[in-house]
């Protein structure tokens, strides 16, 4: 068993930035990540074995670039990539913790300290034919477009609610592909209104929303149609099973739209199952939902030795998953003795004006994006569980019967009865879904209602690994 | 899917096969996408029998779950998009009976 003192769960811009701290401060962390190298989703790089010459320029990567190519170089740094941390618990006597790594073949590690910087994940909103090879989430297409230089599609529509959207159909059309088209499923008067009653708030982070601005106008000149107030009905099959075309919705007519691939953008939940496995405060993210885990000003969670950075803590962005990470990167430099408390203090004072400066806009994207009153509906068919392929009618008549049974409960116990929530993902596509639908027919806030209980593994492990080791 | 080839480098190909069919993939690409350039967006099917793609491309909802050979040319799960194409793998989106 190897020992760290300081374990940091994902390496995009949180753990980065945290990791820089660190370092700073003479520590040396080791970073675990599912992928092989530094950036996390936001800044996913292509394999060593390809040269890439203009990769992620624009002003939304200089940041993150600049960290990749900083603390990624840095000698010190102990890189675990291509590895997948499966469980979390308390280690011996209460002190620090064990980590169950799975990549070749499993293994544990003891840490002091662990920070987990997870970052979040596209939300899967369940509507008819969602399940049809070609649909995908927002986060598939543009992670296959930055790292492994692929087009998805010959035609890729883009449906949803959030402005990342825009930024997709640009990214595609400049690596030479073709987008059908963008639908925002909500109005345009609707997201002018919310933009302009935050002006103020916005202007002080004006970057990301210039930039928006900037890549609709070139869409537009680059003849991408963008659609408001134009949601999802359903997708349909061709002759090979594959998608052919989206059924889309405006002003109560039903639009085709021919695509091969369509990818879905709803919002994304914070990656927060290890937080919840080893005991550790969340609470229900608003109002794109998830969990996000709770934290105090130093980014300390609720279990001693645990850190918290980034979207696990709930979603805002690279900028402010930057901030949060410094921040815990000072914070546990600080518990561990190695930096002052002047020091660190001097240091989260900058990082909280960071913070500061970002939150009006982050805030604005979250109204903006908002999807709740635009999800699609699932027809009784429509299968929330993509693992088991337990459909709504499934679940919905499992919810009726245990609210027979009385009030009060959660996911769970629709997970025991109809094995929603069962497979490789964990729950981690459904659970949404089925706590949405359970406390719409019981007539309970969504945040009151039990999630599923995050098991050991987090992450699928082959039986022939446990068996081995 | 389509390769973008303008200002990328890629190395020389290797073979891989899925579901007994010869596909050139380039070092450094995913399980995920060797499926994907042989011209399929089916990774396996469903209990109805329905064919299922892949969905999150990030590791978190294992819908592109295959079987590929391992060095000792035993089949394993693997999430395709988190898995490297080797030369030589045999990637299966069914279960296979024996692949050795």
């Amino acid at each position: 068993m190897t020992d760290h003192d300081v374990v940091i769960v994902g390496g995009g811009s949180a753990g980065l930035a945290a990791a820089r701290q660190l370092l700073d401060a003479g520590i040396s962390p080791c970073i675990i990540d599912e992928q092989p190298r530094p950036g996390g989703q936001i800044a996913r790089q292509p394999p060593r074995e390809f040269t890439v010459g203009e990769w992620l320029n624009g002003g939304l990567y200089t940041n993150i670039r600049g960290l990749i190519e900083e603390v990624g170089s840095d000698p010190r740094l102990i890189w675990r990539g291509g590895t997948s941390v499966a469980g979390i618990m308390p280690g011996d006597r209460g002190a620090g913790f064990r980590l169950t790594l799975a990549g070749k073949g499993l293994e544990e590690v003891r840490a002091r300290r662990v920070l987990i910087a997870g970052g979040c994940y596209d939300m899967p909103v369940a509507f008819p034919g969602w399940t049809v090879p070609g649909v995908m989430s927002v986060g598939a297409v543009q992670t296959l477009l930055k790292s492994q230089q692929v087009l998805t599609g010959e035609r890729i529509a883009i449906f949803g609610t959030h402005p990342l959207m825009i930024v997709l159909a640009a990214q595609i059309v400049r690596a030479g592909g073709q987008v059908a088209s963008v639908n925002f499923a909500q109005g345009f008067r609707q997201m002018l209104a919310l933009g302009l009653s935050h002006g103020i708030a916005s202007l002080r982070a004006p970057g990301a929303l210039m930039a928006a601005g900037s890549e609709m106008a070139f869409l537009r000149r680059k003849g991408v149609r963008i659609r408001f107030g134009t949601g999802v009905r359903r997708a349909e099959a061709g002759d090979k099973g594959a998608l052919s075309h989206l059924v889309l919705q405006s002003d109560g007519n039903d639009i085709a739209e021919p695509c091969d691939i369509a990818a879905s953008c709803y919002g994304f939940l914070p990656q927060s199952d290890l937080v919840r496995q080893v005991g550790a405060d969340v609470r229900w993210s608003d109002p794109a939902g998830g969990w996000e885990a709770e934290h105090d000003g130093a980014m300390r969670a609720s279990v001693p030795g645990l850190y918290v950075a980034g979207e696990t803590t709930g979603v805002a962005g690279s900028e402010i998953a930057m901030a949060e990470g410094a921040i815990a990167g000072l914070s546990i430099a600080l518990d561990a003795g190695a930096i002052t408390s002047q020091f660190a203090q001097t240091g989260m004072r900058a990082a909280q004006r960071t913070l500061e400066r970002q939150r009006g806009f982050a805030g604005l994207l979250r109204q903006i994006a908002d999807p709740t009153d635009f999800m699609p509906d699932a027809d009784p068919d429509t299968l929330l569980c993509r693992c088991e392929d337990i459909s709504a009618a499934t679940i919905d008549a499992t919810i009726t019967q245990v609210a027979a049974a009385g009030d009060g409960f959660g996911a769970d116990a629709v997970k025991l009865r109809c094995r929603a929530g069962m497979g490789l993902c964990q729950g981690r596509s459904c659970e949404h879904s089925v706590m949405r639908r359970i406390a719409q027919a019981t007539a309970r806030p969504v945040e009151q209602i039990d999630g599923y209980r995050s098991r050991f593994p987090a992450r699928p492990l082959s039986i022939g690994d446990m068996i081995e080791d | 899917m389509k390769r973008i080839d303008k200002g990328v480098t890629r190395g020389g190909t290797i073979a891989v096969e899925i579901d007994g069919h010869r596909t050139e993939v380039y070092p450094g690409e995913t399980v995920a996408v060797a499926v994907l350039a042989a011209h399929t967006l089916r990774f396996r099917e469903d209990r109805g029998g329905a064919p299922r793609g892949m969905f999150c491309n990030m590791g978190t909802c294992s819908e592109c779950t295959v079987w590929v050979t391992d060095e000792t040319g035993r089949a394993v799960r693997r999430r395709a998009c988190m898995t490297p194409a080797c030369e030589g793998m045999r990637i299966f989106t069914a279960e296979p009976e024996d692949p050795a």
